[in-house]
Formats: structure tokens, C-alpha cells, sequence
């Protein structure tokens, strides 16, 4: 699951502060580590097909649903007759399909998958082949070892020959089985490109395709797209791409957010990958989807120019030209936390950039927004402000940090010094070290400190020199020393061998 | 060591005897152990005699030995040998847990220690069974050994809630979840049955609530980095039980002592931090308990008592509360006016009132009243966390608030007029509020907040402050002259100076007062009034203004410092520090008389310097004395010489640099007074203290700058001791600086025959340094050397010392550093330095023109005009970085603590040289017509097209050519 949370590779940027804009980016690392419950907003990796009405009306009216029960089912999937086969696979199918404790596990150790990979071959009988393919859909959306037993069990090669397949019902449900084999893992997912699926896929979007089925292709194409470590070859990638391009346009809800979730997948990664994206022209249009009242699209999309933004300077400045700045105030206002968070994340990228892009930010007027995220928003959306602003001030001109403080940036930064988390409060001292150097430069030190007393600044800061973690002691006595103390208490050098000339002779 | 016996026995005797108070006894038996204990079973030794012995002293001697042991030697060093071997490694681990379990008290406690000492290096990795043992006790139902596992894991899992996210963090506190999350979870609940279970024995209640607080601590380190999944699931259970420990009480835990805080306490408080620890991290999940959080913790508060063991409680609650009520999604359950009148009248004012202890601190314990009250280290106190309670219902309830509070303010202020010396504490807490109210206006001047302009701070002040004030008595309620004079002080910036100016004779009287407390805020507000600044950046008060109190001020200042216990008062000090540098020429009548009492206070202080910000503004005192008054009649500098001398030769380490600026003054050579001080001034024990080194080194400076005759030819015996401070300075890479100011000075002044045979040393010395330990700061240290060297000495003679040294250095030290390097060089002085060093080099150093070095020539140039022309290079390598980058070196000490004594800057090139680019042109003309046609030729093939172009414009500029 892809996180927010990078502070050690972070840290190390902004410690480096000046000395390699590039570095100061912050990539969205894969920490494999997560004591937090999953994402609940994340996108589906598997989906289970649990519709009451069949899709397909024909092959009900044929034959009528029996109840079987699971040995039956075994006996007459294994016999020769089409009709028992059907018969007995589409009761599979209804097991697999309760919307309570469905049987995903009983049927795979019933020894079902083979025969259920058998009658997608079985191009006589559609709706068999349709029945089979649902079942396999529903076994492979269940947790990683079912998935790979119907991989296993050899469904991938003729899933994809169903692409193919003139019954729309049974290719579109192929289409569904290969999306979850691939959301499985990036191993399957490469099972799934390397038997070629990619081109079938592509070749079924077109504008007389049904909405319905468009979306499942979609949101298959986005598996395709998911994971890193490693990512899907650039080949693969640039074949997609296109094509994410064209689905990008449409103004269903479903589709345009699974096509952002897929290209935010893309972009999550190195410059290399989030260039292949850019590339695309693709940026005006996710600029624009940034605006829509759909959380669904919404957030992948944010998501996605998020990633872009920790890209390079030049990257980077594609987002702003296509007006990513524009939308994000409203953005970083918006009422739910988590796109704050992603909002304030991004922005923190801009900032990371060179000054000509911090100046932008200010332009757009996205200060005081962020200033009142650092005062009001929840912790997780003040700890990415905190980085935004810990990143401008590494990067912005002395003018740019005037304007930080005018906008009344100290108060909340202040604060939260006493918030429960030693790495923020280490990146707020760095920021009020940082700040007062360039007030002490412009002479403008002694009001800043008057400011920061007034703020109730110094008794933090003095109280944190006691703080248990000793780095955050050392840069809160360095920060009193340095620009709150007029006279230095004297430290007397330890250990310091004096080997003095007149002995040496 | 074999587990025998007789070792055993040798060990309870030593042991025995480590306890004797006789040190002849003691110490050879602390030795004699320390020599053993680098043998194999010496631990096993210890953990066999702390369960076997009979002797329950050594059992608990073995623990502590023991605990020690292991604090010494079990981290493994890299590089360094392996202290503890593996076996005994292996055997601890195995055998600790269980004993530290079954030992009493006393040893539990060491051993716990000890196994937090060792899972701190060895788990979970190498410690993997550690969890697992732990856990399974946790069934044992015996609370004596639950709590000792409780006790070590808060040991082992506490540094959760300091160190940064990391992976290897993130991976152990897993672990530790996975295994210990649950049977925690299930432990606080039976722990929490059994206390109900238990709720009329006083004594299983006890243990029962030591466990509560242990896992209520664990709970708050398992959570603290993120919330973890586990916690997140259960948290209806935890959050409940909490829910219902905080509003429970029993009787039979409640205690008598008034100022130790009980188990319950200590539970509901650290029940208060997690929940905070939720709210301000967890706020969406957390959600749906706060309410009910709030109105238990606001319950509690009403409910709780005046005495000090609930002071913790208190302020964790009330700090709670105050960071609750200010967030926009928390504001319903705070805004209903009975709620904000309930909090107001039962919460804040309660918390505000002076106590007992308070007022026993104002009157004997008045330096730490002082540094609470002035100096907001009062962080935990009640006081404060109602004044931050306060600020935050001011962010949306500010109207109200206001409007119940003025009720408060005025039947307080009613109940004192009806008999002040009974309710004079209403006036204090009404001061108070009225204080803690507006004091978010401070800020307003700043733009940043809104103002609170419901309270009307002047006519408060007006009515209710200077009445006080203006009382003949000054020693009449003295906490209610601590709060006007504190409130002037506060509030300096919204009362209108007119009113400022009535206040500062009465100031003046209450330096007066016998209350320390009082004498002393009468000083800090004096101070801070003349520190402010009015339009144009003057001082918001003129010397003209003040000036019918100059002789008042300065009495009752310096009378102020003979009151008892103000005789090292950094706060009366200052304000005299501040009063002179405002006053001026207005006080030279006075002088005759101020320096007495400051040449007294100094002697008596030098005897015992304890007050360092004392003795500081006692220094700034006297240099602005000396400069205001010298400044009108320079030959004034005799009579503070003849005041000063003798103390200072008394005080060598206090007054360095009083002496520099006071040397300094002299036009001519050194009087010998001075002379006789200089051998002292080489004593190794000065330069031991960091903080000396500055003001010591420009001490040095000042006595080479007008002395380095006399010391050639009457301490020329010294020049060795010179040098030695010299190499300990550039020995050290925070000073190395200072001992190139040093060096400098000695090449600048000293008659070059004086040092001749000191030179070669002093190179190789650099040279050390320079293998060793490489920074950009003594780079650029050393390049301003060997330039101000080769100006002083010539460029030849820089040439003939460096291949003296080693044949050929002189090309490396070309190649590998002037010219790479010189880029670095910063500060106008310096550069010029370098530049003028380099034009020598160039110009006047005949190997540069016809040995192997002439390669060199070209490059040396281009580097020469790019120090002219091209951006310093200020970058620094990444290993440097935490090198203090403020020691970046000027050439001359930049140091001036004292800002009263500053030194101006010294270009000691000044002289020769005022445009070293027409200097460089002139000097290629000159060395052009000794050898003509080849300047031109080195010139053209290898300098690239820009610098040539900037040479050019510098022979124009010169308006020469080279032949």
C-alpha cells in the first residue's frame, strides 16, 4: 500500500538543505512497514462479482438454476454431460457469489479450478464458458492463495483468449477474472502482462462499447498499472498509455477514477515514470478533474499530479503551467482530511522546488490556507504543512521568507512544538533556526525574536532543550544559544590533550 | 573464574568490603573487582550470589554491581574488543527474567534496569525469547511478578515516544505489538475485574492499581508512533475502561500527604496524556469518545482539591481541555453558555488563585518564583495551564468569556476594596485574569492575532495599577506590587508613554522595596522601558526625559544591590547596564562614584563568579562606562586604570576583554604594567575554557598589535609559550581560527628576526593539521596565512620555507591548494590579502618564471582573477556539515560578547595597497619589463578568453602594457 509516510529519506533531503534542490523532493516511498489499519479510500485490488441478476438473461432462460450441493457439484463437473456441467458450475458460481462467507475455499480444495479452466476452453458453450469465468472471478477476488491456485490452475492464457470472444458477456466477464488476477500482486500482475494480455485489453475500447463493460476494462487496465517493486515494464507502459489518455476524456465516474488511479500507480516512482506520463499531454485534463465534486475522481487525481510534483524542477513545472496551483487552494480547504492531507503534500513538493516555483505558490495565494491548515487542520494534515513549510524555507529567497512570516506562518508553527512527535518538532525548530538566520541578516533578528517571545516561542524552545530525544535537545540549546542568550554560559572543553611547544623542546 | 565455591566466597568478602566507609577499604576492593570482571562466569557470579546468598546486603551489593556491570560493558563496541563473552551472554539472557521476577523489590527494580540496559542492544534480534517469557507471566495471576514484567517492558518500550520513525524502529515496535498487544489488552481487563473484585482491600487495590498505571504508560508508548491497527480495533474496550477509570474513585486509595500525588492520580493522569496523545494525533478515529472524555476530565477537575499531589493531574487535564476547545470541530461541546460559565467560574478561576505555596515561594524561595513567573518556566503549573485554557476559548468564545470574566474581575476587585489586607489575593487573581485575558493583544501589535479590545488594558491600569503603585509604602502588600510592576512590564507596548513616564519614578522607588520579588521586577520593567524603541528607531525614552531621575536611579539601583540577597542580581545589573547606555554623557557627574561601587562589586564577585549574566552586564557596565567617559576626555583613561588595575591582575579570567579595549586605548607601546601581566596571560589553565578563548586571543592580539617590540626585546622568552597557544588552538577545529588570528597578529607585528627560528616549526605544524583533519574553515585560515606570510616575508622567502620542508612542496601546495581553493576565501580583508599575496607570488618570485613551478604561473593567475571576478565558492563538503558553521573565520576576532567593547576591522594591507586589481597590473607591467616578451606570451596561450579579458581591463585601468 503505498504511503505518505517517508520522514527518514525526507529528513535526509531537508537536512541538505541548498545543497541538491533535486534531492529535496520528497518521492512517496514504499515503506513496507504500516502499523495503521489499511486505507479505507484506497482503490478495490479485487472485486467480487456478487450481482443477483445475471448479465447475461439468455443463459438463465435456458436453464433453470438448480441447488446443488458441493459434492454434487463435484460429481457433475466432472462428468462429460455440458448440460450437468452447466448446471453444476453455475451453482459454483451462485456459492461463490453469496454476499455472506461465500465458499471461495471449499471450492478450490474441492478441486474445481482445472475443470473450471476446462470449460473456459469449451467454445461450443458460451454460456458455460461465461458461468466458468464468473466462478474463477469470484475465487481469484478472494485473499492471495486462491488467486494463485486459479493462476496456478492455468486460467490466465484462456481468460485472455476470451478477450477474443464474440459473446460480450464472457469476454467481458474474462476481462473481470484477469483484473483480479493482476490486482493480486505484482508477480501475477506480470503473469498476466507477459502472457500478452495488454494488447487484447487495448484492442477492446472503442466508443460502441457498453459503459458497464468500459469500466470493467478500465479498472483492469489500472491493476495492470498497480504496484511497484518492481513496476510493470515501461514497454507495457507505453502501450497503455495511450489509451489511459483516451479514457481520461470520458465523462463517466467510474472510468475517469479508475484511470487516475492508474496513472497516479504510474507515476508513483521514479522521474523516468513520471516523465513517460507527462509525456502524454495528460496534465491539463487531470488539472481539471481536480476540481470535481467526486471524491472518486478527486482523489486519484490529486493523487497523481501529488506524484508528479515530486518529480523534477522541469516536471514539476508542467503542473503548474496546466494550473495545478489554482485548484489547490481550494483543495487544501476542502472538507475532508485526507485531500487536505494530499493537497498540503503536493503543495510541500512545489516548495521543495527552486524559488521561482516557491514564488509561484505565493502568487497563487496559497499561503494563507496554509496557514490555516497549520492552525486547524487535523495532525496528519499539519504534519504535511509543517513540511511544506519546512521545504520553502529551505529553498525561498530571503524576500520569499519575509513574506512566510508576514503571512503569519510562527504562530501555529510555534505551536506545535508541543505536539507529540519528535520529527516534526525537530523540522519546526530547523525552520525557526532557519528563519532567524535570515532575519539576522537583514537585521530584523531582534524583532523576530520580541515575536517569537510573544508567541510563547522560547519557553517551548527552552523547555524542549530537557526533550528525551537528544538531537531535538542539542538544536533547541543550539537555537537559545545562538539568538535568545546575550551572554554564553562557559563551556569548558573535555578531553583535549595540550601538548604544549615549550614541552615538545 | 570457575562457579565454585571459593570464588564466591572471595567475591561476598570484596563485595563486603566495597561497602565499608573507610575508602582505604573500599577502593582497593572497587579495583580489585574491576580487574576480575573481564573474566569469564564474573557476571554468573553475581547473579548466583544475588539469588543464594544469605546475606541479603550482598544479594542487594550483587544487584547493584551487577546492573553497573552491565551498563559498562554489555554494548558492543565496533573496534573495540567484546567485553562479555558469548557464553555469559547467553547464560544472562537465559536466567534474568525469571530472577529479576522472584527477587524482592529492591533487586527487582536493579534488575530490571539491567534488562533494559541489555534488550536496548540485544533485543528483539538477539533476544527473541525476551516477548515470549515476558507474556506468559502475564497468566501467572501473581501481581508482584506482573508488575516487575509491566516495569520492564515500560522500560524497553519507552523510547518509543522519542525516537524518530525508522524502519529498524518500526519493525521491533511490530513485533512487540504482535506479541504483546493482545495479552495486554486482556491483562487491563482482568486487571481491571479483579479490581472491582477486590474494591474493599485496600492492599490488593494498591497492586492492582501499580498495574493500571503500568499498562496505561505502555499504552501511551505502543501508540505513540502511530495508531496501531490492534489499538485501532480495540479501542472500545480501552477507551471505555479508560472512560470509567477517570470518574472512579475509592476511598481507600485516596491519601493524606498533601504533596505526593496517590495511584489514582497518578492513573487519571496519565489517563489525561493518552487520551490528549488520541485527540491530537488520532482526532478521526478518536472521534467518537472525545465528548465524553471532555466532560469526565472537566468533572474531574471540578472535584479536585487545592493540593499540590493533584497539581500534575490538574495541569494534564486542564491542558486537555485547553487544546480540545480549540479546535473548529470540537466547539459545539464548549459553547454553551453554562458550559463556558461552569469552566470559567469552577476550572479557571479556582486554578488562578495564589496559593499557599505560592506565596511561600514568593517570600523565600523568590529567585525560582522569579524565574516562573518572569521567565514562563512554570510550564506544569496550574496558573499556567489555566492562562492557556484561557487563550484557547478566546479563539471562538472570546465575547463571553470576556463578559463572564469581567464579572469575576470586578467582584474581586470589590471584595479587596472591602478589606484589602484580608483579600488582597482577589486583586491578584483579578490582576491575573485580566493579564491572561489581553495578554493575546501582545501579539495584536504584530498583526497576527485579533485584538481583545474588551479589555480596556489603560484604564485598568489607570485605576486599579498605579493606585498601588503610588502608595508611600513600598513594602505594603508586596504581591500586589509584583503584579502592577509585572503588568507595566507586560503591557509596556499598549500603555500610552505618558502613562509610562508617571510609572517610572515609582519604579524607581520600588527598587526600594525589601521583597526581592518586588526590587527585582522594579529593575526588569526599568530595564525594559528604556530598551523600548519610538519612532526612528531612538529609544522610546530620551535622556532628557529621564534626566531628573538620573541621581535617584542610579542610588537606588546600586542601593538595590545591597539589599539582602540581591547582591549578585543579574536583573538590577542590567537595568544599571541600561541606564548608562541611555544616559550617557548624563551620568559622567556620577562617575567617580559608580565606578567605586562597580570596581568593589567586581572584586568581591571575582572572589566567587557564580552569576555569569551577572558578571556580564557588570562588564558591559563598566566598558560603557570607560567609553562615555573617555569619549568626552581621553586622558580620563588613566584614572580608570588607576580603578581598575589592581583588581583586574587579580581577576585575569573575568576582565580580558575590558583589558583589550582598555590596551587598545593606548597610542604608543605597552606601559609596563601591562607588560608584567602578559607571561599570565600564556597559562595553559586560561585557555582550557572555550569561553575564554575569544576574548583571550584579541587580549593577545592587542598586546602584539602595540607591544610586539617590547615583547621581542623584554619577554622574548615568552614567544614559545605564545606559539604553544598558538598549537593547541589550530589543534582544534572549533578554534582553529583563533589561532590564525593569533598567527597573523605574530606575522604582522613581531620583528621577523624575533621569530625567525620558530618558522619552519610553525609550518609543519600547519601542515599536521592539514593531513589530519582537512576542513574548509582552516583551509581558508591557512590561505589567509601563507598570503599575509608572503607579504610580510616576501614571496621568495614563502617558496624557500615550503621546499624547505620537503623539496617540491611549494608546487604541491600551488596545485593542490592555492589554486584550487582560493575561490572559498570570504570577507573583503581576506580577500584582499590573498590577492596581494598572489600578485607577490606572481610577480616578485623569480622560481615562478624559470623552474618547474612556471607551469604553474598561468593557472595561479586564472585563479587569481577569478578571485577577483567569479562568485565565492561557498560550498562546503556534506562531511563538514556539522561542523558549527558559525565559527566561519573573519580575519579578525569577530568575537565581541561584550557589545560595549567591539573591535573595529584591521586591514593590515591597507597601508600598501588600495586597489589590488590596479596593484596586480602594475605589478605584471613591472615584472614584464625585467623579462620582456614572455609575460605576454604565459599570458595569451593559456589563459582562458574571459580572464584575459579581465586583465585586460585591469592594465587599462592601470594604464600600463606589459613588453
Amino acid at each position: 500500500m503505498p504511503t505518505l509516510e517517508a520522514p527518514e529519506e525526507r529528513l535526509r533531503k531537508f537536512k541538505y538543505r541548498g545543497k541538491d534542490a533535486s534531492m529535496r523532493r520528497q518521492q512517496r516511498m514504499v515503506v513496507s512497514l504500516e502499523l495503521r489499519k489499511a486505507k479505507k479510500d484506497e482503490q478495490a485490488l479485487k472485486r467480487r462479482n456478487i450481482t443477483d441478476l445475471s448479465p447475461n438473461p439468455s443463459s438463465e432462460k435456458l436453464a433453470k438454476a438448480v441447488s446443488l450441493t458441493l459434492d454434487e457439484i463435484v460429481s457433475r463437473v466432472n462428468g462429460t454431460d455440458p448440460h450437468l456441467c452447466f448446471q453444476a458450475t453455475q451453482a459454483a458460481r451462485k456459492m461463490l457469489s453469496q454476499e455472506r462467507n461465500p465458499a471461495l475455499k471449499l471450492i478450490v480444495e474441492a478441486g474445481l479450478v482445472p475443470r473450471l479452466v476446462e470449460f473456459l476452453k469449451s467454445s461450443l458453450y458460451p454460456s458455460l464458458q461465461f458461468e466458468a469465468a464468473w466462478a474463477l472471478t469470484n475465487i481469484a477476488s478472494g485473499p492471495s492463495e486462491l488467486t494463485q491456485a486459479v493462476v496456478e490452475g492455468g486460467a490466465v492464457q484462456p481468460l485472455i483468449e476470451l478477450l477474443s470472444s464474440p459473446d460480450v458477456a464472457v469476454c467481458e466477464q474474462a476481462v473481470w477474472a484477469l483484473g483480479n488476477i493482476a490486482g493480486d500482486s505484482p508477480e501475477l500482475r506480470d503473469i498476466v502482462i507477459s502472457s500478452n494480455a495488454v494488447p487484447h485489453l487495448l484492442a477492446l475500447v472503442s466508443s460502441t462499447v457498453s459503459i458497464p463493460f468500459l469500466r470493467n476494462i478500465t479498472w483492469t487496465l489500472s491493476n495492470l498499472c498497480r504496484y511497484k517493486n518492481p513496476y510493470p515494464c515501461a514497454k507495457v507502459v507505453k502501450q497503455m498509455l495511450p489509451v489511459l489518455f483516451y479514457l481520461l476524456q470520458h465523462h463517466d465516474t467510474e472510468i475517469l477514477s479508475d484511470t487516475c488511479w492508474a496513472l497516479s500507480y504510474l507515476t508513483d516512482g521514479c522521474n523516468e515514470r513520471i516523465g513517460q506520463v507527462v509525456g502524454t499531454g495528460v496534465l491539463p485534463r487531470l488539472v481539471e478533474l481536480m476540481k470535481s465534486s467526486e471524491l472518486s475522481i478527486l482523489t486519484p487525481s490529486l493523487r497523481t499530479v501529488g506524484n508528479i510534483v515530486t518529480g523534477t524542477d522541469q516536471q514539476t513545472q508542467v503542473a503548474i503551467d496546466a494550473g495545478m496551483l489554482s485548484v489547490l487552494p481550494q483543495l487544501l480547504s476542502h472538507p475532508r482530511s485526507s485531500i487536505q492531507k494530499e493537497a498540503a503534500w503536493a503543495l510541500s513538493n512545489v516548495a521543495a522546488g527552486p524559488c521561482q516555483q516557491i514564488q509561484q505558490l505565493i502568487t497563487h495565494g496559497m499561503l494563507p490556507p496554509l496557514v490555516a491548515l497549520l492552525k486547524n487542520g487535523e495532525f496528519k494534515v499539519q504534519k504535511e504543512a509543517v513540511w511544506t513549510v519546512a521545504n520553502f524555507t529551505t529553498g525561498g529567497t530571503v524576500d520569499q521568507l519575509i513574506q512566510l512570516v508576514q503571512s503569519g506562518v510562527l504562530e501555529p508553527l510555534v505551536n506545535l512544538l508541543s505536539v507529540q512527535d519528535p520529527k516534526i518538532v525537530l523540522i519546526i525548530l530547523d525552520v525557526i533556526s532557519c528563519i532567524l538566520q535570515a532575519a539576522e541578516k537583514l537585521f530584523k533578528k531582534e524583532k523576530l525574536c520580541l515575536l517569537l517571545e510573544e508567541l510563547g516561542g522560547i519557553d517551548k524552545i527552552e523547555a524542549l532543550q530537557l526533550h528525551e530525544n537528544r538531537q531535538i535537545g542539542q538544536t533547541a540549546l543550539n537555537i537559545i544559544e545562538s539568538h535568545f542568550f546575550e551572554v554564553n554560559d562557559f563551556a569548558v572543553e573535555r578531553g583535549a590533550h595540550i601538548s604544549w611547544w615549550a614541552d615538545q623542546q | 573464574m570457575e562457579l565454585s565455591d571459593a570464588n564466591l566466597q572471595t567475591l561476598t568478602e570484596y563485595l563486603k568490603k566495597t561497602l565499608d566507609p573507610d575508602p582505604a577499604i573500599r577502593r582497593p576492593a572497587e579495583k580489585f573487582l574491576e580487574s576480575v570482571e573481564g573474566n569469564q562466569n564474573y557476571p554468573l557470579l553475581l547473579l548466583t550470589l544475588l539469588e543464594k546468598s544469605q546475606d541479603n546486603v550482598i544479594k542487594v551489593c550483587a544487584s547493584v554491581t551487577f546492573k553497573n556491570y552491565i551498563k559498562r560493558n554489555w554494548r558492543i563496541v565496533e573496534d573495540e574488543p567484546n567485553k562479555i563473552c558469548e557464553a555469559d551472554r547467553v547464560a544472562i539472557k537465559a536466567n534474568i527474567v525469571h530472577l529479576m521476577l522472584s527477587s524482592p523489590e529492591q533487586m527487582q527494580k536493579q534488575l530490571s534496569d539491567a534488562i533494559s540496559i541489555i534488550g536496548r542492544e540485544d533485543f528483539p534480534q538477539k533476544w527473541p525469547d525476551l516477548l515470549t517469557e515476558m507474556v506468559n507471566r502475564f497468566q501467572s495471576g501473581d501481581f508482584h511478578v506482573i508488575n516487575g514484567v509491566l516495569r520492564t517492558a515500560h522500560s524497553l518500550f519507552k523510547r518509543y515516544r522519542h525516537e524518530f520513525k525508522s524502519n529498524e524502529l518500526w519493525t521491533e515496535i511490530k513485533l512487540v505489538l504482535d506479541a504483546f498487544a493482545l495479552p495486554l489488552t486482556n491483562l487491563f481487563k482482568a486487571t481491571i475485574e479483579l479490581c472491582s473484585t477486590h474494591a474493599n482491600d485496600a492492599s490488593a487495590l494498591r497492586i492492582l492499581f501499580s498495574s493500571l498505571i503500568l499498562i496505561s504508560k505502555l499504552f501511551y508508548s505502543l501508540n505513540f508512533q502511530d495508531l496501531p491497527e490492534f489499538f485501532e480495533d480495540n479501542m472500545e474496550t480501552w477507551m471505555n475502561n479508560f472512560h470509567t477509570l477517570l470518574t472512579l474513585d475509592n476511598k481507600l486509595l485516596q491519601t493524606d500527604d498533601e504533596e505526593e500525588a496517590g495511584l489514582l492520580e497518578l492513573l487519571k493522569s496519565q489517563i489525561c496524556d493518552n487520551a490528549a496523545l488520541y485527540a491530537q494525533k488520532y482526532d478521526e478515529e478518536f472521534q467518537r469518545y472525545l465528548p465524553r472524555f471532555v466532560t469526565a476530565i472537566w468533572n474531574l477537575l471540578v472535584t479536585t482539591g487545592q493540593e499540590v499531589k493533584y497539581d500534575l493531574l490538574v495541569s494534564n487535564a486542564i491542558q486537555f481541555l485547553a487544546s480540545v476547545c480549540e479546535r473548529p470541530h470540537y466547539k459545539n461541546l464548549f459553547e454553551d453558555q453554562n458550559t463556558l460559565t461552569s469552566i470559567c467560574e469552577k476550572v479557571i478561576v479556582p486554578n488562578m488563585e495564589f496559593r499557599a505555596a505560592d506565596e511561600e515561594a514568593f517570600e523565600d524561595n523568590s529567585e525560582e518564583y522569579i524565574r516562573r513567573d518572569l521567565e514562563g518556566s512554570d510550564i506544569d503549573t496550574r496558573r499556567r495551564a489555566a492562562c492557556d485554557l484561557v487563550r484557547g476559548l478566546c479563539k471562538f468564545f472570546e465575547g463571553p468569556v470576556t463578559g463572564i470574566f469581567s464579572g469575576y474581575v470586578n467582584s474581586m476587585l470589590q471584595e479587596y476594596a472591602k478589606n484589602p489586607s484580608v483579600n488582597w489575593k482577589h486583586k491578584d487573581a483579578a490582576i491575573y485574569l485580566v493579564t491572561s485575558l489581553a495578554s493575546k493583544a501582545q501579539t495584536q501589535k504584530h498583526g497576527i492575532t485579533q485584538a481583545n479590545e474588551l479589555v480596556n488594558l489603560t484604564e485598568f491600569f489607570v485605576n486599579h495599577i498605579l493606585p498601588d503603585l503610588k502608595s508611600a509604602n513600598v513594602n505594603e502588600f508586596p504581591v500586589l506590587k509584583a503584579d502592577g510592576i509585572k503588568y507595566i512590564m507586560i503591557f509596556r507596548n499598549q500603555v500610552p508613554k505618558e502613562h509610562l513616564l508617571v510609572s517610572i519614578p515609582l519604579l524607581i522607588n520600588h527598587l526600594q522595596a525589601e521583597s526581592i520579588v518586588v526590587h527585582t521586577y522594579a529593575a526588569h520593567a526599568l530595564e525594559r522601558l528604556f530598551t523600548m524603541k519610538g519612532p526612528n528607531n531612538a529609544t522610546l525614552f530620551t535622556a532628557a526625559e529621564i534626566a531628573p531621575f538620573v541621581e535617584i536611579l542610579l542610588t537606588n539601583l546600586f542601593k538595590a544591590l545591597t539589599l539582602p540577597g540581591s547582591s549578585e542580581n543579574e536583573y538590577i545589573m542590567k537595568a544599571i547596564m541600561r541606564s548608562f547606555s541611555l544616559l550617557q554623557e548624563a551620568i559622567i557627574p556620577y562617575i567617580p562614584t559608580l565606578i567605586t561601587q562597580l570596581t568593589q562589586k567586581l572584586l568581591a564577585v571575582s572572589k566567587n563568579p557564580s552569576k555569569p549574566h551577572f558578571n556580564h552586564y557588570m562588564f558591559e557596565a563598566i566598558c560603557l562606562s570607560i567609553r562615555i567617559t573617555c569619549k568626552a576626555n581621553p586622558a580620563a583613561v588613566v584614572s580608570f586604570e588607576e580603578a581598575l588595575f589592581l583588581v583586574f591582575t587579580e581577576i585575569l579570567q573575568n576582565d580580558v576583554q575590558v583589558m583589550s579595549l582598555l590596551l587598545e586605548t593606548h597610542k604608543s607601546d605597552i606601559p609596563s604594567s601591562y607588560m608584567a601581566l602578559f607571561p599570565h596571560l600564556l597559562q595553559p589553565v586560561l585557555w582550557e575554557r572555550t569561553g575564554n578563548i575569544p576574548a583571550l586571543v584579541r587580549l593577545l592580539q592587542a598586546f602584539l598589535e602595540r607591544g610586539s617590540n617590547t615583547i621581542a626585546s623584554a619577554a622574548a622568552d615568552k614567544i614559545p609559550g605564545l606559539l604553544g597557544v598558538f598549537q593547541k588552538l589550530i589543534a582544534s577545529k572549533a578554534n582553529d581560527h583563533q589561532g590564525f588570528y593569533l598567527l597573523n597578529s605574530i606575522i604582522e607585528h613581531m620583528p621577523p628576526e624575533s621569530v625567525d627560528q620558530y618558522r619552519k616549526q610553525i609550518f609543519i605544524l600547519l601542515f599536521q593539521r592539514l593531513q589530519n583533519s582537512k576542513t574548509t574553515k582552516f583551509i581558508k585560515s591557512f590561505l589567509v596565512f601563507i598570503n599575509l606570510y608572503c607579504i610580510k616575508y616576501g614571496a621568495l622567502a614563502l617558496q624557500e620555507i615550503f621546499d624547505g620542508i620537503q623539496p617540491k612542496m611549494f608546487g604541491m601546495v600551488l596545485e593542490k591548494i592555492i589554486i584550487p581553493e582560493i575561490q572559498k576565501v570570504s570577507g573583503n580583508v581576506e580577500k584582499k590579502i590573498c590577492a596581494v599575496g598572489i600578485t607577490k607570488l606572481l610577480t616578485e618570485c623569480p622560481p615562478m618564471m624559470d623552474t618547474e613551478y612556471t607551469k604553474l604561473w598561468t593557472p595561479l593567475l586564472q585563479s587569481l582573477i577569478g578571485l577577483f571576478e567569479l562568485p565565492e565558492d561557498d560550498t562546503i563538503p556534506d562531511e563538514e556539515h556539522f561542523i558549527d558553521i558559525e565559527d566561519t573565520p573573519g580575519y579578525q576576532t569577530a568575537f565581541s560578547q561584550l557589545a560595549f567593547a567591539g573591535k573595529k576591522e584591521h586591514d593590515p594591507v591597507g597601508h600598501m595597497v588600495n586597489n589590488p586589481k590596479i596593484h596586480l597590473a602594475q605589478s605584471l607591467h613591472k615584472l614584464s619589463t625585467a623579462c620582456p616578451g614572455r609575460v605576454p606570451s604565459m599570458v595569451s596561450t593559456s589563459l582562458n578568453a574571459d580572464a584575459l579579458q579581465y586583465l585586460q581591463g585591469y592594465l587599462q585601468a592601470a594604464s600600463v602594457t606589459l613588453l
